[in-house]
């Protein structure tokens, strides 16, 4: 299987997050309201290519009602079950490594 | 209403997404994002944004090849471009380094520019008239250099031969050279105004190629009967200041010395006759003036200045020679018409000609302090060589090819060199701000000089010169170095071995020497100008203040003029706080002109190339000049038009007519049929300007000399200019309500203006001198501390083997000056190679000057020897802590 980057295990989870509405934009405003960092819309569109390239991610385009997009439709993003299989993977080595580092690790 | 994006950007984004299934999705994320952003920040901001949005998307999709049909494979140009954006990325990662290289790039770029502005219209600009290449000026010829106007004016009545016969010209036309030596009365527009009028021949400006912006141009029948009547046309300034710029002033009247003069036109802003003619000389209107031939009444002598427009396919070498076979016709027609000669050079050549010289001058220390820029920042580039090695080490190891290292490497140059170019900008700015205003300079054309987008874009070329050469000999080092050694060798580069050293010392010797070639173009314009100023001009220009009188009534006589004069100069002599007064018709280093002369009793060989400078003097006027009878007496109120005609000579016009004789009672003529008796001798006043010798000159009273009428009053008093301007003021109208008095000046304002195109000069390079001087200082420095960190360990070990601190410090001491006088050496060289283009511009002081050459020598040595005293200090230091810790 495809290796993960930091950056894709967030954009993947962040797809999880949207519940109906897993589109690019609200991706992008929950990246950057909660993962404390700036995300240009290039390097999400480029990452989303890349996690389709390996298998991730799959999107379909739908027909949206949201009046801003002037007719466009919408990419809904689904995570395929390697994305979900990569995904509890990343979470194993993290909690491998966060084991046994409460105290560190947790504020005080 | 929904905000709508700019179509434009919409459209480039659609078209960059063409091929991507994702595509529309996309555009609609952007437009989603620039409607919110619309609400929230306003349309106009939205739309900056969405334009920033899309270029960055579809950027960044073309760096990728992602761009519907782009060529996947990485194109050159996108190669480049993502070179380019790493470059970037690394300038602003350590900003400190290249902000002072931009900087200094600056300096030099800067100086550069603001010369590559002053040249502009000297060199390649075209003057501003219809096809100025056609344009030739006509004056008689000189032979001494040293012409006083007369000399150079040609004959009203060669004009009119020359339209007559001539084939070469399609046109040619000219105007009065003495017209400053005449001012207008304005009357009945609130205080009386004094005026300047040039005058000039009804076709003049048809030959410029220069139309009235409003109104219409001179006619024949403008110049032809009453000439104190005829109609005016309006420069733009005058327009703009006197009129508030209204159009119908055209066809109104104004008031001038009593006679009502009609306007017919109005002169565009972009033909500035004073400007381009009689640089310094304030001009507000233009009057016709009369050409006419020989002898006619109305006949106007020596006093034109000629301009011709060429027929088409006519050489200026086919217009001379058809000029002389006219003239030679006219002196075999008429036997003993004189003045029959005429001088023809381009129009452009006639007015920056002169200047070319000093142009020179500050092109060659622009470029001095260029290279001296490369060299600095060369050098800097080679210390800081070894970390960038590290880096660029473990690209080339993971693969990257040299030719894309090294392109990264000049690329980031470039972006130095382009941040360079905006500080050298605003440099050149400041510069140009030094030059004083046109009216205080003899050089025309000033107001045109600004640095515009052609300045810019020569700014940004030059400094992405610089930065690239200086930058090309460390990038090559720094990629061809050894990434086995570099790596190996921790963060900072070893020892880096005997042939950098070389390179770097070679370098150091390369900027003395130009540093040195650039000090002593700026000492020998130093001394210059110190000699001018130590020239005794032989007047007192200190406490002395000037006004021009025109007075308002008409005289009948020239004893008439001189009574009246007499009453104005004793109520002013009467104010409190003057200490004298006097009345000459034109002051020194202002107008010029000059009359031929005989002696009674010497044969008269030669009579044209005798010329002597005429000064209508009144009796009050040389001791209020401070100017000394060196024998005879003076001028009295009683040389009047009734009796003998007198006339005083200066010291070097009497040796020159009269040898060692005493010249006292001899008889000269000047034009007229009366024999001049020199009653004195008076001490030399360098009229023309502190560099031009005396000459010839000859002072006649006022009462035996008619019409001039229009004088120069000077005051001399202690007191403050306004106070005594306002007292004098008050004096003068009291005998004349309606003579103009406001303007005066003083005149030192008009030794300063003499000296102003050497003073500016002067003040640009030393300008570049100090940074000459900063940068090579800061270029030793640089080297030697660099040395001397990179060597501690050779140090410490030849310490320890026994050599003191002092051996230490001496040996690199002994270093610096071995370097510092071979650069000093090839800079004398260079100096001296230089001579041909700084002879012009010297005085007083020889090209090859030895004081100044020992001058720069001692100061650059001692720059270099300070410079080295921190890093020499550092050296000995570290090498007594090892002897402490082992």
């Amino acid at each position: 299987m495809a290796k993960l980057g930091e950056f894709e295990l967030l954009v993947l989870l962040s797809v999880l997050r949207q519940g109906d509405t897993p589109y690019a934009n609200r991706v992008r405003e929950d990246l950057e309201a909660h993962a404390r960092r700036r995300v240009t819309r290039g390097a999400l569109y480029g990452t989303l290519d890349r996690l389709t390239e390996k298998g991730f991610l799959e999107w379909t385009l739908d027909a949206s009602n949201v009046p801003e997009r002037g007719g466009h439709p919408m990419r809904r993003l689904t995570v395929t079950p390697d994305g979900l299989a990569a995904i509890r993977s990343a979470r194993e080595v993290l909690d491998t490594f966060f084991g046994g580092l409460d105290q560190l690790t947790e504020g005080a | 209403m929904t905000p709508r994006p700019p179509a434009r950007a919409t459209q480039i984004l659609e078209r960059s997404l063409r091929d991507d299934p994702a595509g529309p999705a996309i555009v609609g994320d952007v437009l989603e994002d620039f409607v919110r952003r619309a609400r929230d920040h306003g349309e106009a901001s939205a739309r900056r944004w969405y334009w920033q949005e899309v270029l960055r998307l579809v950027g960044r999709r073309w760096l990728r090849g992602h761009v519907a049909g782009a060529d996947p494979r990485p194109s050159r140009w996108r190669a480049f471009a993502t070179d380019a954006v790493h470059a970037s990325r690394t300038i602003r990662r350590s900003p400190g380094p290249a902000l002072f290289t931009a900087t200094v790039i600056g300096l030099g770029v800067g100086g550069a520019t603001a010369v590559f502005s002053v040249m502009k219209p000297f060199v390649w600009a075209p003057l501003p008239f219809e096809d100025p290449h056609e344009l030739v000026w006509i004056q008689n010829e000189v032979e001494d250099g040293e012409g006083s106007l007369s000399a150079l004016t040609v004959r009203s009545a060669n004009l009119y031969d020359l339209r007559a016969r001539g084939r070469s010209f399609e046109a040619l036309s000219g105007f009065n050279a003495f017209f400053d030596h005449a001012a207008y009365t304005l009357t009945g527009r609130g205080e009386p105004v004094r005026m300047a009028g040039a005058d000039v021949a009804h076709d003049f400006l048809d030959v410029l190629g220069v139309r009235p912006m409003y109104g219409r141009s001179f006619r024949p029948e403008d110049s032809q009967g009453d000439i104190g009547a005829a109609p005016v046309l309006l420069t733009h300034g005058l327009w703009t200041r006197l009129f508030g710029g209204d159009p119908a002033v055209v066809g109104s009247t104004l008031a001038l010395d009593g006679a009502s003069r009609e306007i017919i036109g109005v002169l565009p802003a972009s033909f500035d006759f004073s400007s381009v003619f009689s640089p310094g000389i304030s001009v507000d209107l233009l009057l016709p003036f009369p050409v006419i031939a020989d002898g006619d009444p109305g006949f106007q002598g020596n006093t034109l200045y000629l301009v011709g427009r060429l027929s088409p396919g006519v050489t200026v070498e086919a217009a001379q020679s058809e000029t002389d076979a006219i003239l030679n016709a006219l002196g075999e027609e008429t036997p003993g018409r004189w003045g029959l000669d005429a001088a023809l050079v381009p129009l452009a050549e006639y007015i920056g000609g002169p200047f070319r010289p000093t142009l020179f001058a500050l092109v060659g220390a622009a470029g001095l302090l260029l290279a001296i820029v490369c060299i600095n920042l060369s050098n800097l580039a080679l210390a800081r060589a070894p970390r960038r090695a590290r880096e660029v080490a473990v690209r080339k190891a993971l693969g990257a090819p040299r030719s894309r290292l090294i392109r990264e490497l000049l690329l980031e140059s470039v972006g130095v060199g382009i941040v360079g170019a905006l500080i050298g900008t605003a440099v050149a700015w400041a510069l140009i701000g030094l030059a004083p205003r046109a009216a205080d300079m003899n050089v025309p054309l000033l107001d045109t000089i600004t640095i515009d987008g052609g300045a810019l874009a020569f700014a940004i070329v030059l400094a992405v010169l610089t930065s690239s050469i200086a930058s090309t000999l460390p990038a090559l080092r720094v990629v061809d170095g050894s990434e086995a050694g570099t790596l190996r060798s921790g963060s900072r580069g070893q020892s880096s071995g005997r042939r950098e050293r070389k390179t770097r010392e070679a370098l150091i010797v390369a900027e003395v020497s130009f540093a040195f070639a650039l000090l002593v173009v700026c000492g020998l314009l130093g001394r210059s100008f110190a000699h001018v100023l130590d020239v005794d001009l032989g007047f007192e220009s200190s406490d002395a203040i000037a006004w021009q009188l025109a007075p308002s009534i008409p005289f009948e006589t020239a004893q008439a003029a001189a009574d009246h004069f007499d009453a104005l100069t004793d109520r002013v002599r009467e104010v409190s706080g003057v200490e004298a007064v006097g009345l000459v018709d034109a002051l020194p280093l202002g107008r010029n002109r000059a009359w031929p002369f005989s002696v009674i009793g010497q044969p008269e060989q030669a009579e044209e190339r005798r010329q002597a400078f005429p000064h209508i003097v009144d009796a009050g006027y040389l001791r209020a000049m401070h100017i000394e009878i060196a024998e005879g007496r003076d001028f009295a109120r009683s040389d009047a038009e009734a009796t003998d005609r007198v006339v005083i000579l200066n010291e070097s016009g009497a040796r020159q007519v009269f040898g060692t004789q005493s010249p006292i009672g001899e008889k000269m003529k000047f034009f007229g049929p009366w024999e001049w008796e020199v009653v004195g001798v008076a001490r030399d006043v360098r009229h023309v300007g502190p560099e031009t010798s005396a000459g010839i000159q000859a002072y006649f009273p006022i009462a035996q000399m008619r019409g001039f009428h229009t004088l120069d009053l000077v005051v001399r008093t202690s007191l403050d200019h306004t106070v005594a301007a306002a007292r004098v003021g008050e004096a003068l109208q009291v005998v004349d309500p309606s003579m103009p008095v406001r303007e005066t000046w003083t005149l030192e304002s008009t030794v300063d203006r003499s000296l102003s195109t050497r003073r500016f000069t002067l003040s640009v390079l030393l300008a570049f001198g100090v940074a000459a001087l900063l940068l090579a200082g800061l270029g030793v420095y640089g080297v030697l501390a660099y040395s001397v960190a990179e060597r501690e360990t050779e140090m410490r070990i030849r310490m320890a083997l026994g050599a003191t601190a002092a051996a230490v410090a001496t040996s690199l001491f002994g270093r610096t000056a071995f370097l510092a006088s071979v650069g000093i050496a090839l800079g004398a060289g260079a100096a001296a190679s230089l001579r041909g283009v700084l002879e012009p511009l010297l005085f007083g002081v020889r090209a090859l000057d030895p004081v100044t050459f020992g001058g720069i020598a001692l100061l650059l040595m001692a720059l270099a020897l300070l410079a080295a005293a921190g890093p020499a200090g550092r050296a000995a230091k570290s090498g007594s802590a090892l002897g402490a810790t082992e």
